[in-house]
């Protein structure tokens, strides 16, 4: 193996810690326009504070987790259905 | 020539693909596609008509619902064409241009005969993309498929039949859910729709399909059948439930699914739930809202399968436990990919913006909230497996070293028209809401609903930024995902096949003891007839026979006698 792939590995931290700064950046502006914006949703809900970015994270959040146990559930190994040929 | 029904002039054109030398071929694929096109400015109305056995069957019927479906259903074969130009045989190009002809000839059916043969011409055609991968896994992948798609369209003739039967009628119009012939109908629609239960098949057969296959794939059959349900069942309240259920479900397979294509596919099912639900409103908003999401499905998720599939050619893995650092290879495929994903997650700018807010608006004016909710959740879970998953573990993630280069040329023309396509509509929506069924006041972009929107997909990154930092997100590790496909795949076999068994065994032991019977009833008879009185040279089985006979022309003549 060449060095190639560390220095990608390398470059690609670097790119994650510039996006990371870029959303965190776009996040800031948008909590900031909130406060100067008259947001308006369809459920009354809606119009609370950051309504949308908090409904968004915990979503997010909650699929991943959601995701960890199906894992345990119905995942399998590759093999599983030809393994038994059942699937013939 | 303008009179023959759009999409016929594609199939004509594929039967002769065989005999075009490769390039050429390529140009007169793209001919029949301009022909095809051409057809459509003849209009709305009926523009042909054929009385077959009292029925009138309407091969040629246009209007402002099949119209959108039709251009991007043209444009999508279009795209094909030149993302698959470097495929020199030409099997699957000839299966590829009759898929996409028969799926838009099927648009333009006006009765339901027509519509179920279109209907089984797109199963039979597309199959050959499944089988086009020369794998054992394809192979049975594209039977299963196959049983499917023929089932719908069976379900659909005797649906159909049902109907003519009660109405007299074949005509394809509105339908009310009640009857037999209607539910046979829904249900056929709602096979390739992918409903819940109904889904095994796409998310089985897709990804199994050559790299150039699936791109075709994922454009038709799927919205074809959202056409249909916009044509028959518009307003129908369990179309609500249905899609809000398509769309939250896949979400959480897709996040723990390994093959990105098959990601896609599920991702697929999810999109889908959203024109469900939209055609499930009725409203005259909702139905454009389904309508114009059909059409940016259509290119984004072309986009999306083009990259994976790229992706696919340069490397030969598709699976995320193998891939990640592609950017550098691949930049131009993983630029188009983030079109794609962002498109998909409706990043204001971009296609899926502009067509996911006239549902949600009209979902939102319904009051439907609980539907609205999950809805709104669904468009977190897409950021996650389309906007996320698939650029972030393809190109990014861990670097494995891969030495590739940029995908070919046609194949970059064709990522390149359908990212340029999606960043097009997603500026300038007016030429996409000029061609919906109704007529279109709306504005995606007012300040309230960007910012809304921005705030759900960028705290959504953030959230998926903080479990990769906290490594909490887990690793792709090789595995299939269950599906509702395991239901025949797995339990009915094996649930099955110890009940055909046992069946098989009770059935056995009853022919034997039925055979011991018939010995047993010959010896007597041969007992009888082997006595004195039936003489030494007359067999005991002829004597019996004659006996027979004599009995029943005894029988004969006193019933005639009587008569």
């Amino acid at each position: 193996m060449t060095d190639r792939p560390t220095k990608t590995t390398a470059d690609m931290q670097k790119l994650g810690k510039h996006f990371t700064r870029f959303l965190l950046g776009i996040a800031i502006i948008l909590a900031i326009l909130e406060l100067f914006l008259h947001r308006h949703g369809v459920a009354s809900i809606e119009d609370s504070f950051m309504f949308p970015a908090i409904f968004g994270f915990l979503a997010f959040m909650f699929i991943v987790q959601v995701g960890k146990w199906l894992r345990l559930m119905i995942m399998r190994p590759e093999d599983y259905y030809e393994g038994g040929a059942s699937d013939d | 020539m303008t009179s023959l029904p759009p999409g016929l002039l594609m199939i004509i054109a594929a039967a002769l693909l065989p005999f075009v030398p490769h390039v050429a071929r390529q140009i007169v694929m793209l001919g029949a596609i301009a022909l095809s096109a051409y057809g459509l400015v003849l209009g709305a109305g009926t523009h042909l008509v054929w009385d077959v056995l009292g029925f009138e069957l309407v091969l040629y019927r246009a209007d402002s619902l099949s119209f959108p479906f039709a251009v991007i259903f043209h444009i999508a074969a279009a795209l094909n064409v030149i993302y698959s130009w470097h495929d020199k045989h030409w099997s699957q190009h000839c299966a590829a241009l009759s898929y996409a002809g028969a799926a838009i000839a099927a648009l333009h059916a006006g009765d339901l005969i027509t519509l179920f043969i279109w209907w089984e011409a797109t199963a039979v055609t597309s199959v050959f993309l499944i089988l086009a991968a020369g794998t054992s896994t394809a192979r049975r992948a594209a039977m299963r498929y196959l049983i499917f798609q023929v089932l719908s369209g069976v379900l659909l003739l005797a649906g159909a039949a049902i109907y003519a039967a009660k109405t007299g009628s074949v005509a394809f119009t509105s339908m009310t859910l009640g009857d037999t012939a209607s539910w046979l109908i829904f249900i056929a629609f709602g096979i390739k729709a992918a409903f819940p239960l109904l889904n095994g098949w796409l998310q089985d057969a897709y990804p199994e399909a050559t790299v150039t296959g699936t791109v075709a794939l994922s454009a038709f059959t799927t919205k074809l059948a959202i056409y249909a349900l916009a044509r028959g069942f518009a307003g129908t309240e369990y179309l609500i439930w249905i899609g809000a259920a398509m769309t939250a479900l896949p979400v959480f397979f897709a996040v723990i699914e390994n093959d990105l294509r098959r990601v896609l596919a599920f991702s697929l099912n999810n999109q889908l739930g959203f024109m469900v639900v939209a055609v499930g409103i009725g409203s005259e908003l909702a139905l454009n809202g389904a309508v114009a999401h059909a059409f940016v499905h259509i290119i984004y998720k072309a986009l999306l399968f083009m990259s994976m599939g790229a992706v696919l050619h340069q490397v030969g893995t598709i699976k995320a436990s193998e891939l990640g650092g592609l950017y550098k290879n691949m930049p131009f495929t993983m630029i188009c990919c983030v079109i794609g994903a962002m498109s998909i997650s409706a990043f204001p700018l971009f296609s899926g913006f502009v067509a996911k807010s006239l549902t949600m608006t009209a979902l939102g004016d319904t009051g439907i909230m609980w539907a609205y909710f999950v809805l709104l959740f669904a468009s977190a879970g897409v950021l996650e497996h389309s906007g996320i998953k698939i650029p972030y573990f393809a190109f990014f993630a861990h670097d494995r070293g891969f030495k590739t280069t940029e995908a070919p040329l046609n194949m970059r023309v064709a990522m390149g028209i359908a990212a340029f396509l999606c960043v097009a509509i997603g500026v300038f929506p007016a030429p996409l809401y000029n061609i919906l069924p109704y007529a279109v006041d709306y504005h995606p972009y007012d300040a309230s609903h960007v910012t809304g929107q921005m705030q759900l997909l960028i705290f959504a990154m953030l959230a998926f930024v903080v479990l990769i930092r906290m490594r909490l997100y887990p690793p792709e590790i090789p595995s299939v995902v269950l599906n509702s496909d395991w239901f025949y795949r797995r339990l009915a076999p094996q649930i099955g096949r110890p009940l055909l068994r046992a069946v098989m065994m009770v059935w056995g032991s009853f022919l034997c003891q039925m055979r011991g019977f018939v010995e047993a009833f010959w010896f007597v008879i041969d007992k009888l007839v082997r006595s004195p009185a039936a003489g030494p040279t007359i067999p005991g089985p002829a004597a019996l026979v004659q006996l027979i006979l004599l009995l029943a022309v005894l029988s004969i003549g006193y019933v005639a006698a009587i008569g």
